[in-house]
Parts: structure tokens; C-alpha cells; sequence
């Protein structure tokens, strides 16, 4: 037993050189993060630096790359490592020692706790006019293709494919659809117009649909915070009896275009990621309250119907910026409005690990006051002898 | 060896853990560990929690937790090539956005009555825009409006060349407005440009800023050896961007840049959706928790004190103003009555006066002439600047000629304007009512 925490690898391990090692490293990545912003965007920095395992570099032009830095997951894990490795070697339980003790397991909450929020949590949104009624979230930066067979007159099946197969190509196939799918291009950003403008464009790839009179062209991702990239892909259809076609999709083109397979039509849209929910939200009035006389705005609230069969729910919420709803796992934040007051939007959070963050902060702040009382103490009591 | 060793250690606490769940096993035999007592400088074992503590019971003892941790380790070390590739499969997996992320996902939902796109419809065929409107010249046909167009017109010059004019709105920015104008000139095979200074000149229209471009190709573009010509005007309005466009041989665009610009000038943006967008305003909508401008213009309405003149009523505020009130004369008509205080003097007497004079169709005059004109009165201790305008000719066709009736104060960095606006008649039979206001009302 004493082997094994002397030996060299483990002593490495446990060793605080590491620690300063690790938090050196979480400096030059804060730092580099920061400044990749100007080019990238808050969105692709955190995905490329901080939830990432690497930071890979690659020569321009060049097609592999390299990677440079350890990312966020390497330096989180190794840091708990790191963090359990020297308190299994070190650790004596003490009375005098509590405070430390208590601090350091809330370092270790606050790790795991983060890691599981990148992993788990999930942001979409809510946008409803004024009297809509919406069952689903949308993500905002996040596509799917959808194909909706509308036959049944009670329900709607949707089969949804996510932007990770569509960029993937190649055929896609699903046992409820009796063709399959062919992704002929993808374009993550893309600028369309319409082909009457230019009348020497390149012939489309589309045979069907609105996408015949259009012209696409790529254009690199946003990286700005306040857009989003207009996704376009060029889809064929090929059932038992051969290609019924290419259609162009794209979440920029609001309207699904029908097409029919054995007397089923079916109705195909590219649009932002669905997340349905087991209850709906009706926005009966949003407020947008201004201080007199001036244009300064003083709240932002949501009077929302909230109606869930499943659990007998069926009241009224008032979500205003301060106090959001919290219903099933999610809470719903007022984030914003739009058509003149009449449409709210609202950030629906879901985050498992919701509550380590706080626990973590009161283990630390607890460890923290323990520690230092305890210090306060013993000095004021030596001054007195 | 080492492998076998690590089992051992597991089967020991596999063995030891229940029977100390039996007796809280988290409680020792009442002695720290000999490691730790004797760093206290071989002093007697020290005693935690010598006093109080339930009879039975020892001081903790964690010993077992560092023996987990260890175990746990010693087999990461044991196993050290396989803990290693599994840490980095999870680490590989998760560096996804999450589990699930590339199936296909299968469900059903209530029919939905109405497709609910947030954005605002770009393949709509319905033609008219719902906000924005605008006026075309006679002489251009329209067209019906296609796929993206919002409208559409053909322009006949005389010897038989087309040009095409084409209103299109992308929602949100379409990229934004250099991407757009090199995207025009990339038709015309003019070399991109880096500088948005350089993309068009803005303008206001409605309100609104507006970019126009001229683009000119240097090279002929056509069959019959004549260059293109583009002219543009770009609306970033609210969430959506509006392209106006004519397209067509550098003659005939160039000889209807004149009418152009007017159809651009005609363009109204309906009430309502006038929260003029950045170019980048791709998302849609307004962000709730975006900071909000320090209140320089806090509610100065508690402050202003009053004493309503008879017939007059208070109307519900409207940004800008401090008190609204409605006037109505013995004919039964309304003047409206505002007060607005600005910082410093707000473009000075005269630019006041003037946009007065623009709303009753007067032209405008120099500060000679208004220094003639306008008189100065004393109330409650102020000296205010009065004006009276009257419209030479009605202004509505309903409505007799117009008037405005104001007071503007300079005082103390700040501006007030006190304001009547209404028909000549209604004005002249308040005109009394007025001063009394004026001398009744306590400006802070």
C-alpha cells in the first residue's frame, strides 16, 4: 500500500507542482480563449477551448492539425485527479483541519459540477406570439432536418435528423420512412438568392421544390453572439421505385415542401432544433413596462397559460427578468421580446447539475470561515495569555 | 503480483465494510491512528471530541475512506493503459454536446393548425409585405411577386432595353451589408471592397437608415456591348433586411436614378416594427437582458407641479413627455397639449421653431425674424419664449388650418417646450387657457 503512494507516477499525481502546472495552463487558456473571441465567437471558443479535450493547431492550407493545448476537459480532470490523489496521500483527519477539508470537497463539487453541465445542460428557446400556444423549445444555433408524415388525421410523425448526420452525408435511413435520404451537399452557412438575379449561376443541384430557383452559395460561419447561420442542404429522395428527387432545404426557407411516396405525402423542412415538451405554454401578455416619460425600459414580464394533461396542470405563471418558472427540470427565463411587444422569447434552461455550483460555493465559503475563525481564534487567545 | 494485490484489496474492504456498517463503522477504536499521534511529538494519542461525545462511541476515524481512494487509484495505475484509453473514450464522448446527439429521433405530435415560423418567411408568396410599403412610379409595370421578391417591376427604356427592379427581404441581416454590396458587385465583376465606409451612402428614409449604392461595371456586361449599372437601397429594419434593387444597362439605370431614389424615399415602414436593427441583428428580437442606458431621463414628472385650466384633461404618457393633456373647446374639437423637457437647449430656439413651422407647412425663418415675431411673457417667475403659428392653409381636408401655440424655457442646462397643437380655432379659443397654465406651472 505504501508502494503505491510513493511510487513516482502517483507521487507526480498528487504532487502540487501539478496543480500550479494545471492552473498555469488554465491562465494561458482563459487568456487565449478571450482573445479567439474576435475571431470565433463566444460559441465556437467555449466548444473549441474550454469543453474540448485539446486545442488543436493546424499550418494554413494544411488539412491535418495538431493539437497544441490540453482543453478544458483534460485540465478539469486532471485537476480533480490531481486535487483526490493529494488528499489521498495526505490525508489526516484533524479537528484543526476541517475547514480545509470542507473547502476542498467543495473544489472537487464545483469540478464535477461543471463538467456535468457541459455535458448535461441544455439551452433552447421559447419564442410565442401573443395567444400562441407552443409545446417545444428551439435551439438556437442547433438544426434538424425534419420529415413530418401529416397522414394521420390525429397526429403528426415527425422524424427528425440532426445536424451532425446532415454534415456526416452520405445516406440516411430510418425503419419508420419508406425511402431513404441522400445528402448530396451540406452547407453549414450559406447565402441565398434567387436565380432570376443571375442568370449565369451554375445549374442547382435541386430538381424539386422551391430550391430550383435558387441560388446557393457558402460563406463561412458567424461568429457573431447576435446571428445565426442560414444552413442549406441539397437532399435526394430515393424510394423503392428510384430517385424521386433532390430538394433544396434550408432553414432560411420557412415553408416545408410536400413530396409523396406510395400515396403517403410527406413534408420536408430544415429548421432549428425541436425539443418537445409534455406541456405548453400560451402567452396571454407580454408587458414591456417603461419608467415615465422616457423610453428607459423598467420590467420585462410574460403572462403565460401553463397547461400540462399529463399532471392535471392548468394556471397561470407570471414569468417576469428576475423570477423565472420552474416546471418539470426546466426553468424558463424572460430573455426577450420581439415584434413590437407582442412575442416573447424566453431562454428555457435544463441543467441537471443545477444545484452543485450552490452547494459547492457554501462548502467552500463554510471551509472558508472555519478555517479562518479558527486562526482569529487561536491568535486572539494567545494574545490574551 | 501487483493485480493480485489490488484484489486483495478490495476483497478486504468487500470483507470489512458491511461489519462496520453494522457498528457505525465510521467510528474507530476511539485512537487516532498511530501515524497521526505520534506527529503530535509522541504526546499521548490525542482524543477528539474527548468531551460529549455519545458513550460507545469513538472519535471519526476516515481511515477507510482513504482506503477506497487508494484502491481506486492503485487500480487506475494497475490498470493504468486501460484507464487511460476508457478516460479518454468518456472524455471523447463527451467533448460531443452530449449523449444522443447524432440519432435520428422519432415522434409524434398533435397536429399543429398553423406552421409557427419564428423567423419572418422568406419563400412567403403572399406578395405585399406586411410592415413595409412603398409607392412605384406609374411608369414601371409591375410584376407578380415570385419566390423571394416582395415585389417586382420591369422598367421599358426607349430603345426596347428592361431593367429590373426587385424588393426582396431576408430575415434578419442576409449577411450583413458589406457581404451584400460585394455580393452586388461581384455580379458586376468589380473587385470586392473591405470598407464599409466605401459600401453605400446611408440616408434616412421614414426614419430609417437606409444605404443606397451605385454600382457601375467597368467592363460591357451584355450582348450589345453595354456596361450594367446597379442602384440599391439596403433597410436593415427590425429583425429583417430589405433589399431594393434595379438591375439593368448602365443608360437606362443611370437615366432612372432620379425616380429610383424617389421610390426609395417612398418606402414606409408601418407603425410598429420601427425598432430600427443593427446590420447584425441575425438572431431576431430584442435581448431583455441586454444592459440598459443609466436613467439620465428619470421620471421628472413627480417634480413638475400643476393646476389644470377648465376643459382640459390629463392624457396617459407617452415616452418623452412629462404631462399630455387634452384641450377641448365649446365646438367640441381636441388641441393637444404636451410638456417636453430636454437636456441643454435641444438644437437651440430657432431648429425648434422651424420644425414647428415644417409641421404647419410655414417655411422656415432666421433668427432676425424670430426675434420679431415671437413674444416673451413672465409666468411664475420663468421668462418663456412664445411662438404662434398658424398654417396659411389647412393642412388635412377634414380639418381647417392648423396651429401650434409654444413656450420653450431655457433654464439651468435643461430645455422645456410647452405645446399646443391643434385647429386654428380650437387653439385661438384655448390660447387664454395656455398663459393660465403657464402661470400655474412649477418647473423644478
Amino acid at each position: 500500500m505504501s508502494s503505491i503512494s510513493q511510487s513516482s507516477p502517483f507521487r507526480t499525481l498528487a504532487s502540487l507542482r501539478l496543480t500550479v502546472v494545471c492552473l498555469g495552463f488554465g491562465m494561458v487558456l482563459v487568456f487565449l480563449g478571450t482573445l479567439a473571441q474576435v475571431n470565433l465567437g463566444i460559441h465556437a471558443v467555449q466548444a473549441r477551448y474550454f469543453q474540448s479535450v485539446f486545442i488543436f493547431w493546424s499550418p494554413p492550407g494544411a488539412h491535418w492539425r495538431i493539437p497544441i493545448l490540453p482543453g478544458g476537459y483534460v485540465l478539469g480532470t486532471v485537476l480533480l485527479l490531481n486535487l483526490l490523489a493529494a488528499h489521498a496521500t495526505r490525508f489526516q483527519f484533524s479537528r484543526k483541519k476541517v475547514g480545509i477539508i470542507l473547502l476542498h470537497f467543495g473544489v472537487i463539487l464545483l469540478l464535477v459540477g461543471q463538467l456535468l453541465t457541459g455535458l448535461f445542460a441544455r439551452e433552447t428557446q421559447m419564442r410565442i406570439d401573443e395567444g400562441q400556444t407552443l409545446g417545444y423549445s428551439e435551439a438556437p444555433r442547433e438544426i434538424e432536418l425534419a420529415v413530418i408524415d401529416g397522414s394521420d388525421p390525429n397526429f403528426d410523425q415527425v422524424v427528425s435528423i440532426p445536424e451532425r448526420l446532415l454534415a456526416r452525408g452520405g445516406t440516411i435511413q430510418n425503419q419508420t420512412l419508406p425511402f431513404t435520404l441522400r445528402v448530396r451537399q451540406f452547407l453549414p452557412n450559406s447565402r441565398l438568392e434567387m436565380r432570376s438575379q443571375d442568370q449565369q449561376a451554375p445549374p442547382s443541384l435541386a430538381t424539386n421544390g422551391v430550391g430550383t430557383s435558387i441560388i446557393v452559395s457558402e460563406i463561412p460561419r458567424t461568429v457573431k453572439d447576435d446571428e445565426r447561420d442560414m444552413s442549406a442542404a441539397f437532399v435526394e429522395i430515393n424510394s423503392a421505385q428510384g430517385s424521386l428527387g433532390t430538394w433544396l432545404v434550408s432553414n432560411a426557407v420557412s415553408e416545408s415542401q410536400p413530396f409523396t411516396v406510395n400515396n403517403h405525402t410527406y413534408n420536408l423542412i430544415m429548421r432549428q432544433r425541436r425539443y418537445y415538451k409534455q406541456f405548453a405554454l400560451t402567452l396571454l401578455h407580454f408587458a414591456h413596462d417603461r419608467y415615465a416619460g422616457t423610453d428607459i425600459p423598467k420590467n420585462f414580464s410574460s403572462r403565460v397559460h401553463l397547461t400540462d394533461l399529463e399532471r392535471g396542470e392548468n394556471r397561470e405563471v407570471l414569468i417576469s427578468m428576475n423570477d423565472p418558472l420552474r416546471y418539470r427540470g426546466f426553468t424558463f427565463y424572460q430573455a426577450g421580446f420581439d415584434k413590437n411587444d407582442k412575442t416573447t422569447i424566453l431562454q428555457v434552461v435544463r441543467n441537471p447539475a443545477m444545484l452543485l455550483p450552490y452547494i459547492a460555493c457554501g462548502l467552500v465559503a463554510l471551509g472558508l470561515i472555519i478555517q479562518f475563525s479558527m486562526h482569529l481564534f487561536g491568535f486572539v487567545k494567545k494574545r490574551n495569555q | 503480483m501487483r493485480v493480485r494485490k489490488c484484489i486483495n484489496q478490495y476483497l478486504w474492504l468487500l470483507y470489512h465494510l458491511p461489519f462496520r456498517v453494522g457498528k457505525p463503522f465510521f467510528l474507530g477504536n476511539g485512537i487516532l491512528p498511530q501515524k497521526s499521534a505520534t506527529r503530535g511529538g509522541g504526546k499521548q494519542p490525542k482524543r477528539l471530541f474527548a468531551r460529549g461525545l455519545p458513550p460507545g462511541c469513538g472519535p471519526l476515524d476516515f481511515s477507510w475512506l482513504r482506503q477506497v481512494v487508494r484502491s481506486a487509484l492503485k487500480t487506475f495505475l494497475v490498470f493504468r493503459p486501460a484507464a487511460i484509453s476508457l478516460l479518454t473514450a468518456i472524455l471523447l464522448v463527451s467533448a460531443g454536446c452530449g449523449p444522443g446527439d447524432d440519432k435520428i429521433t422519432v415522434y409524434r405530435i398533435p397536429k399543429e393548425t398553423q406552421p409557427t415560423a419564428p423567423q419572418e418567411s422568406v419563400a412567403d408568396n403572399s406578395g405585399a409585405a406586411p410592415d413595409v410599403h412603398w409607392k412605384a412610379p406609374s411608369a414601371w409595370e409591375e410584376q407578380p411577386a415570385t419566390g423571394f421578391r416582395k415585389g417586382s417591376f420591369l422598367v421599358r427604356g426607349a430603345n426596347g432595353e428592361t431593367a429590373d427592379v426587385s424588393v426582396i427581404s431576408f430575415p434578419a441581416t442576409a449577411g450583413g451589408l458589406l457581404a451584400n454590396v460585394n455580393r452586388w458587385r461581384d455580379q458586376l465583376k468589380l473587385a470586392p471592397i473591405s470598407n464599409e465606409a466605401e459600401a453605400g451612402t446611408p440616408t434616412k428614409v421614414d426614419g430609417h437608415d437606409m444605404f443606397f449604392v451605385d454600382l457601375v461595371s467597368e467592363q460591357p456586361m451584355s450582348a450589345s456591348g453595354s456596361k450594367s449599372r446597379i442602384l440599391g437601397g439596403i433597410f436593415p429594419i427590425s429583425g429583417a433586411t430589405w433589399f431594393f434593387k434595379m438591375a439593368g444597362p448602365d443608360e437606362l439605370v443611370g437615366s432612372q436614378r432620379e425616380t429610383f431614389q424617389a421610390f426609395l424615399q417612398s418606402v414606409q415602414v408601418a407603425e410598429g416594427s420601427a425598432i430600427p436593427a443593427p446590420m447584425s441583428a441575425n438572431i431576431g428580437g430584442n435581448n431583455t437582458n441586454a444592459p440598459t442606458p443609466p436613467p439620465l431621463e428619470a421620471p421628472k414628472s413627480a417634480s413638475l407641479g400643476y393646476s389644470l385650466p377648465a376643459g382640459w384633461k390629463e392624457k396617459p404618457l407617452s415616452p418623452m413627455r412629462l404631462a399630455s393633456f387634452s384641450a377641448a373647446s365649446p365646438n367640441g374639437k381636441e388641441a393637444d397639449v404636451s410638456v417636453v423637457s430636454l437636456p441643454a437647449t435641444a438644437g437651440g430656439d430657432l431648429a425648434n421653431v422651424n420644425r414647428w413651422r415644417g409641421q404647419v407647412k410655414l417655411p422656415p425663418i432666421d433668427e432676425d425674424t424670430l426675434a420679431k415675431s415671437a413674444q416673451r411673457i413672465q409666468a411664475n417667475g420663468h421668462d418663456y419664449l412664445m411662438v404662434d403659428l398658424v398654417s396659411d392653409a389647412p393642412i388635412d381636408e377634414q380639418q381647417g388650418k392648423q396651429r401650434i401655440l409654444a413656450a420653450i424655457l431655457d433654464e439651468n442646462g435643461q430645455a422645456w417646450f410647452i405645446k399646443m397643437t391643434g385647429e386654428e380655432a380650437t387653439v385661438d379659443a384655448q390660447k387664454s387657457a395656455f398663459v393660465d397654465f403657464l402661470h400655474g406651472l412649477k418647473i423644478p
